[in-house]
């Protein structure tokens, strides 16, 4: 098989890996994926983790490993957690926005502003520095008046 | 649910109007002009809810320092954080609701006047039983959250479950993987979660609550989507084997499988223990309360220091 061939299906496998704790929404689409290579039978994937000290980079680690190993073709995975790129929100595609706009998250602020994902409107205010995870903030709607989140820069 | 399409501040003419709204699966919103009764009733249930979070949470600060090796430390640091966060999210719908300040509540769990789950009324003296918590009520909390989620009538409360849910799917994976290092581990960590599991089994079968009455308003106004015993034959149903499977020895002498139809039975449940932690009169119950006010007291200065803060950028 051509190397560029499978190195598709490998990058589809490891877009294929949920973030543990945004069921649905995948590693990809959050922006942490940052390189994929295939060499012989060794595939080597590069991420970049939201925040350091997030908590699930291991179970990541080995989903990604367990999903790229299914490929037919690879023997071996390598997944690294890169010290560069830093991640900021802006990394999140726009269908990562808006599955994560499903879950009442708002990534990126839109000219500063936090859109509230539930009603619209442009009235939020920002309530707390950390919300459940390292990567959250919270905020508050005044206008449905109910909380929101906001991935941290 | 999401987003908000339908105009806000309705109201409704009759408790019938309202409970034909809700049984068509209407979301109640908070500008809406809801009947008190239900208002009352969706915040006491939120109520709780926060403040198990906010118990549950300060449990697991407990083990940061003490959780073994350093995935351990994270995944507990990480846990202490999503269970605080989620009782700060909680408490703000529940302060929206209008019956109680943030600090109100807070004030009366400290002053031990409110109720928080069971759970949290025991003593955690293991790593075992720090094990026991989140393979064994994580999964028990997970199941009776998802049953509220499913045909939850209040829409703020319903959007939070959401987030909460994915969240604690992954502490539930977290509490997997380190039951299953015990089960398969030498023969002391077997029999530490052994003896553990001798002291969680009945606080989790406690903790789905005793069986729900027939005019449950709770039912009723679609908080909950499921009764007590229900939920409670679920869990027996999928973790009875699934512990034996571990080699795991169940301590309930009169648990049996029925021969027609292959499922679990458990033994006469006492509802003493349940009672004591509904009066805050648990085998824990006081250390406990008295560790969250202390953590509040201590804390004092630095809420003075933001509010002086906030003041001073305010007047200028």
């Amino acid at each position: 098989m051509r190397t560029d061939t499978l190195c598709a299906e490998v990058e589809a496998a490891v877009s294929a890996v949920s973030d543990p704790e945004f069921p649905g929404v995948s590693i990809a689409e959050l922006g942490m994926v940052e390189r994929v290579s295939v060499e012989g039978t060794t595939a080597r994937v590069e991420l970049v983790p939201t925040f350091l000290g997030c908590p699930a980079l291991d179970t990541i680690r080995r989903d990604v490993a367990a999903s790229v190993a299914a490929v037919a073709g690879i023997d071996r995975v390598e997944v690294e957690f890169v010290d560069g790129p830093v991640w900021t929100p802006v990394r999140v595609t726009a269908a990562g926005r808006r599955k994560l706009a499903d879950g009442f998250t708002v990534a990126v602020r839109s000219e500063q502003k936090i859109i509230c994902p539930v009603c619209g409107s442009g009235r939020v205010e920002e309530r707390s520095a950390f919300g459940p995870t390292a990567c959250r903030a919270v905020a508050y709607c005044e206008d449905c008046r109910n909380p929101v989140e906001v991935m941290r820069q | 649910m999401n987003p908000i399409t339908e105009p806000q501040g309705r109201s409704w003419s009759s408790m019938e109007e309202f409970e034909a709204f809700l049984d068509n699966g209407g979301l109640v919103e908070p500008r809406d002009t809801m009947p008190d009764a239900y208002r009352h009733e969706v915040f006491k249930f939120i109520e709780m809810h926060a403040n198990s979070e906010l118990m549950g949470g300060l449990t697991e600060r407990d083990y940061i320092p003490r959780a073994p090796g350093m995935q351990r430390k994270l995944g507990t640091l990480a846990k202490t954080q999503d269970e605080i966060g989620h009782a700060h999210l909680l408490y703000m719908v529940a302060a929206d609701l209008g019956v109680k300040t943030r600090n109100e509540m807070l004030d009366d769990l400290y002053a031990g006047k409110s109720k928080f789950h069971n759970v949290f009324h025991y003593r955690v003296d293991t790593w075992g039983d720090q094990v026991a918590i989140a393979y064994l009520i994580d999964a028990a909390a997970l199941s009776t959250q998802q049953a509220v989620f499913k045909n939850c009538s209040y829409g703020p409360y319903k959007r939070i479950l959401k987030r909460i849910i994915s969240e604690e799917g992954f502490h539930m994976r977290q509490g997997e993987e380190m039951v299953m290092r015990l089960a398969e581990g030498t023969p002391r960590q077997h029999a530490m979660f052994q003896e553990s599991l001798d002291r969680w089994w009945w606080p989790a079968m406690h903790f789905f609550g005793p069986p729900s009455k027939p005019n449950d308003l709770l039912l009723r106004w679609h908080i909950k989507s499921a009764s007590n015993e229900e939920l409670r034959d679920k869990y027996v149903q999928k973790f009875v084997p699934l512990l034996h499977g571990y080699g795991f020895t169940i301590p309930d002498p009169d648990l049996r499988q029925d021969s027609e139809t292959g499922r679990w039975v458990i033994g006469e449940i006492d509802w003493e223990p349940l009672k004591d932690t509904q009066r805050n009169v648990g085998p824990d119950s006081a250390r406990r309360i008295a560790t969250a006010r202390s953590g509040w007291d201590d804390a004092a200065w630095v809420r003075e220091a933001l509010d002086t803060a906030a003041a001073k950028i305010e007047a200028a």
